[in-house]
C-alpha cells in the first residue's frame, strides 16, 4: 500500500459485478487521475466494513447488490460512522429500474446511471472535486446523507391489519402479549426481541414486515434494528460524539438512535 | 345410425343420450301409475283389487309414454319444428286418452286372463269414463312434466355450453398474455448487460464479442418466445445457456453453472418461454443475492412419457419469509397457470428446498417428440 498524503483524495467502489467495478475504476482514473481507488468491495455488507476500515472521502454504492442493497448499506453506515474523518460522500450506482430515480432527484442525491456515461460521470466528478476541496465542516457529508435518506427511505408501507396482541414463543409456551405493554422491538438475526415489562421474546417476523401491523401514532422506528414504543420513553440524551440514546420507563436497557430518526427527539 | 339420427334429431345442446331420456320417463310414469293405483284404490276402497289397479294404471301410463315420447322425439324436440307442432301435438295427446286407456286395459286384460273390455259399449258408465278422465289429467300432467323438465335442462345446458366457450376464449387471451409476460426482458437485465459489456470493450474486446453473441441468442430465444408458442427443448437450452452465460460473465466467480439435455430429448417440443422463467428465478432470488453464488443445473430427463425439467440451484433458498413470496410469486404463479391451461392435471411446477441449501424446481410435463 502506498503511502498517501492527506491532500489525497480517497474513493471506495462498492459493486457486485466484477467488470462493472474495474470499468468504474478505469473511468474515474481517466477522468480524475489524482483520485486513490482504495479498494472495491463486492456486496453491501463488505462495503460497510470497508468503508468503516478505509474511511474515503467518496463511496460509490451500487444499489442493488448481495447481503444489502446499497441504500441499506448507506443507512447502516450513517448509524455506524465514528470516524475522524467526514463521513464519505456517497454516490449512488443504479440501473435503468434499480429504484425510482426520480426519487433520487428529489433527494438531491448524486447518483450515476449504469451504463455509465463519460460526460455523466465527468459531472459527478467536478462536484465531488469541489466538496473534496472545499474544507467542509466536519459532518457535512453525513448531515447531507442524513437528510437525503430521509426522503429516499421508501413512504410507510401501506397501513396492514393492526396487531392488538403480540404470539411470541417463549420455551414451549406460546406468550400472549397486549401490544400496548411492549416497550420496544429489536432485530436479531433471524428473528426480533419484543422487549415487555415482564421480560423478553423472540417472534419469527422481520421488523419490516411487523412496522405496518403497528399504530405509526405509538410506535416508531429509532434505527434500521429497532422500533419504540414512544408511551414508555423517559428521555433521549446526546453524548459527546453526538451520539441519541433512549431511556426507557422502569428499564436501564438504553436504545441507539439512528441519525436518520434523530429528528423525532428535537426539543419543541 | 344415420337415419336414426335423422329421424330423432337430437335436441339442440342436448348431449343426454336418448336411451337415458326414455328411461327417466319410464321412472316417473311407473310412478306416477303406481300413485293412480293406490289412488283409485282408495277411492273405491276395494283393497284386493290394488295389483289388478296397478297392471292396469302400468300398461295405460306406458301406452300413453309412448305416443308421448314418439311425439316428442319425433316433433318436438326440434324448436322448429316444435312451434308448428306444439298445438297439434298437445291436440293428438287429448284425444289420445281413450285411446291410450282403452289400449292399456286391453293389455292389462290380456296380461291378468280377465276377459277384454267390451269394445262397442266403451266407454261404458261404470268407472270407464272416469278413468277416461283420469286418463287424460294424467296424460297432461306427464307431458306438462316431461317438456317442463326438458326445457329447464336445456336451459342450464345451453348456460353452461356459453360459460365453457366463454371461459375457453379468456383461457386463450391468457394463454397468449401469460406468454408474453414470460417473455419480457427485464430492463433491468438489459441495461446491466450492456454496461458489461461497454467495460469488456475496453478491457477485453474478445470476452465483449462473445458476451454479444450470448445476448443477441438470448434475445433472439426472448422475443421468438412471444410469437411461437412452442419451442423444442434444443431451444430452450441454447436460450437458457445463453442468460447464464451472459450472467456468469456478469457475476465473475460467483456463478457456476451445467445445462445436461440428452441428446435424444433435443428435439422433443415444449410451449415456449416455460423453462426460462425458472433459470432466471434461479439466478435473480437464488444467487445473485447470495454473497458468496453458487451453482445452477438444468437438467433434462425423460421417464415414464413424462418430460421432466430440474432447475437446481445453491442460493439462498426458500427461508420462512420467502416461501410465500417465491410459491406464489409471478414467475411460478403464471408458469402455473400456463401448465393448467395447457395440460390441466398432467403437467406440474414443484418448488423444493434443495440440500444441502438452494432450490430445486422441477416442471414435469407430457412428453411430445416431434
Amino acid at each position: 500500500m502506498s503511502m498517501t498524503t492527506p491532500a489525497t483524495v480517497r474513493a471506495l467502489i462498492a459493486e457486485d459485478e466484477p467488470i462493472l467495478a474495474a470499468t468504474l475504476a478505469a473511468t474515474l482514473r481517466r477522468l480524475w487521475p489524482e483520485l486513490e481507488i482504495a479498494g472495491t468491495a463486492p456486496n453491501g455488507v463488505a462495503a460497510v466494513q470497508q468503508t468503516l476500515e478505509l474511511q474515503p472521502d467518496v463511496l460509490f454504492l451500487d444499489i442493488k447488490m448481495p447481503g444489502q442493497t446499497g441504500l441499506e448499506a448507506a443507512q447502516e453506515l450513517a448509524e455506524r460512522w465514528e470516524g475522524a474523518r467526514p463521513f464519505p460522500h456517497i454516490v449512488f450506482v443504479t440501473a435503468y429500474d434499480d429504484y425510482a430515480v426520480q426519487a433520487f432527484e428529489q433527494a438531491a442525491v448524486d447518483y450515476v446511471m449504469k451504463p455509465v456515461s463519460d460526460t455523466r460521470l465527468a459531472r459527478t466528478v467536478e462536484r465531488l472535486q469541489a466538496l473534496t476541496l472545499r474544507d467542509a465542516p466536519a459532518d457535512d457529508g453525513l448531515a447531507q446523507l442524513v437528510e437525503q435518506m430521509r426522503a429516499l427511505l421508501p413512504a410507510a408501507a401501506a397501513p396492514a391489519e393492526r396487531l392488538t396482541v403480540i404470539r411470541a414463543a417463549v420455551g414451549n409456551i406460546i406468550r400472549m402479549i397486549p401490544v400496548q405493554e411492549v416497550l420496544y422491538f429489536q432485530a436479531l438475526d433471524k428473528y426480533v426481541n419484543v422487549a415487555s415489562s415482564d421480560g423478553d421474546a423472540l417472534i419469527r417476523l422481520s421488523l419490516k414486515d411487523l412496522l405496518p401491523q403497528l399504530d405509526p401514532d405509538q410506535f416508531r422506528q429509532i434505527s434500521r434494528g429497532a422500533i419504540v414504543n414512544m408511551r414508555h420513553v423517559t428521555s433521549a440524551s446526546r453524548d459527546d460524539a453526538g451520539k441519541l440514546t433512549l431511556h426507557l420507563r422502569n428499564r436501564t436497557d438504553k436504545l441507539r438512535v439512528s441519525p436518520l430518526f434523530a429528528h423525532l427527539f428535537k426539543q419543541m | 345410425m344415420n337415419t336414426f339420427t335423422r329421424f330423432f334429431p337430437p335436441a339442440p345442446g342436448t348431449h343426454r343420450p336418448l336411451l337415458r331420456r326414455i328411461a327417466d320417463d319410464v321412472g316417473l310414469t311407473v310412478i306416477v301409475c303406481v300413485l293412480i293405483a293406490v289412488l283409485i284404490t282408495l277411492v273405491n276402497g276395494r283393497t284386493f283389487e290394488l295389483y289388478d289397479q296397478m297392471v292396469y294404471s302400468l300398461c295405460v301410463g306406458l301406452v300413453g309414454l309412448v305416443v308421448l315420447d314418439g311425439l316428442r322425439f319425433t316433433l318436438l324436440d326440434d324448436p322448429a319444428r316444435r312451434r308448428r307442432w306444439l298445438v297439434p301435438c298437445v291436440v293428438a295427446l287429448v284425444m289420445m286418452a281413450p285411446v291410450a286407456h282403452l289400449s292399456g286395459i286391453s293389455l292389462g286384460s290380456l296380461m291378468l286372463g280377465r276377459p277384454l273390455p267390451n269394445f262397442a259399449d266403451y266407454p261404458n258408465d261404470h268407472g270407464e269414463k272416469g278413468m277416461v278422465g283420469l286418463t287424460f289429467l294424467a296424460i297432461c300432467a306427464m307431458a306438462l312434466l316431461i317438456l317442463n323438465r326438458e326445457r329447464v335442462e336445456r336451459i342450464k345446458l345451453e348456460r353452461t355450453e356459453a360459460k365453457a366457450r366463454a371461459e375457453t376464449i379468456e383461457r386463450q387471451a391468457l394463454q397468449a398474455q401469460l406468454r408474453l409476460l414470460q417473455a419480457q426482458i427485464e430492463p433491468h437485465m438489459l441495461f446491466n448487460t450492456l454496461a458489461n459489456l461497454q467495460g469488456l470493450i475496453a478491457i477485453d474486446p474478445q470476452q465483449a464479442s462473445q458476451m454479444l453473441d450470448h445476448l443477441i441468442q438470448y434475445l433472439r430465444a426472448t422475443l421468438s418466445a412471444t410469437r411461437a408458442e412452442t419451442t423444442t427443448l434444443a431451444q430452450e437450452f441454447e436460450a437458457a445457456e445463453a442468460y447464464l452465460g451472459l450472467m456468469a460473465v456478469r457475476m465473475g466467480a460467483r456463478l457456476a453453472y451445467r445445462c445436461i439435455l440428452p441428446a435424444e430429448l433435443r428435439s422433443a417440443r415444449l410451449p415456449a418461454m416455460l423453462l426460462q422463467p425458472l433459470v432466471e428465478n434461479a439466478i435473480i432470488h437464488g444467487l445473485e443475492p447470495k454473497i458468496e453464488g453458487g451453482t445452477v443445473t438444468v437438467e433434462a430427463s425423460a421417464r415414464a412419457g413424462l418430460l421432466e425439467i430440474c432447475v437446481c440451484d445453491t442460493g439462498l433458498g426458500l427461508d420462512d419469509t420467502q416461501t410465500a413470496a417465491k410459491g406464489t410469486g409471478v414467475g411460478v404463479t403464471t408458469t402455473r397457470e400456463r401448465l393448467q391451461v395447457l395440460y390441466g392435471a398432467r403437467a406440474a411446477l414443484t418448488l423444493i428446498p434443495a440440500q444441502p441449501h438452494g432450490v430445486l424446481a422441477r416442471l414435469t410435463l407430457p412428453l411430445e417428440t416431434a
